[in-house]
């Protein structure tokens, strides 16, 4: 199942949270202004696979959808 | 049941010797890694199918069945941005198991501080699902682990 580009943008503390996002092939490896914003229970139920933040490195992992999600949210916040 | 085939050359590891979490704790699926033998190789496909994704260092092969196997040459290797990678197939193409899909080279990988080890998942399958079938060296296109 694809993870919703919404609800990981909002999982991420929305559009304004985030800094960059960049696709691998298994994870979205994002960088967000404040880690502290990061849901990661709403990550989950969005359908990530899990979540593993360091610092203000977020990398959540989608599966091999993680690109076509990530454009798909570059799409929504521009 | 889908038999899948080991992409390079090297010694069968379990999942847990990957240096990255979201293979070692089977975040994407249960699977086994090779430890590449240190020499330009060719990997191949592990399945006979369509190849859903291609990067130059990671690439998915989905069977007809709808399953799909995820080789990854390398770990952090997308920071290699395609470096010292050749695609032998494009895609979308159709593979036959054990079909050259990239060449590389795992000792240029390790000389740029990156670890080749190549973890091999079947995508959100089971844990129970897979059997291993090779253990320790194999060659590219041996079985290496039953998918049930």
């Amino acid at each position: 199942m694809a993870a919703d580009a919404d609800a990981i943008i909002a999982g991420l503390g929305g559009a304004e949270n985030i800094i960059e996002i960049e696709p691998c092939i298994t994870r979205l490896r994002t960088e967000v202004r404040d880690a502290a914003k990061v849901d990661q229970a709403a990550l989950r139920a969005a359908g990530a696979h899990g979540v593993m933040a360091a610092g203000n490195i977020v990398q959540v992992v989608v599966g091999p959808e993680a690109d076509t999600i990530a454009s798909d949210i570059e799409d929504i916040i521009g | 049941m889908t038999t899948v085939l080991a992409p390079v050359a090297g010694a069968a590891v379990g999942l847990w010797a990957v240096p990255d979490p979201v293979f070692s704790e089977g975040l994407v699926g249960p699977g086994l890694a090779i430890e590449p033998l240190r020499e330009p190789g060719r990997a191949v496909a592990p399945i006979a199918g369509k190849i859903v994704k291609l990067h130059p260092h990671a690439f998915v092969v989905v069977g007809d069945d709808g399953r799909g196997v995820l080789v990854h040459l390398g770990i952090d290797t997308v920071q290699l941005k395609g470096e010292g990678f050749e695609l032998l197939a494009s895609e979308g193409d159709r593979v036959g198991a054990g079909q050259p899909v990239v060449a590389w080279n795992p000792v240029e990988v390790e000389a740029g501080g990156r670890c080749p080890v190549c973890p091999v998942v079947a995508l959100d399958a089971v844990k129970e699902a897979v059997t291993r079938i090779a253990e320790g060296p194999v060659n590219a296109g041996d079985e290496l682990f039953r998918w049930t």
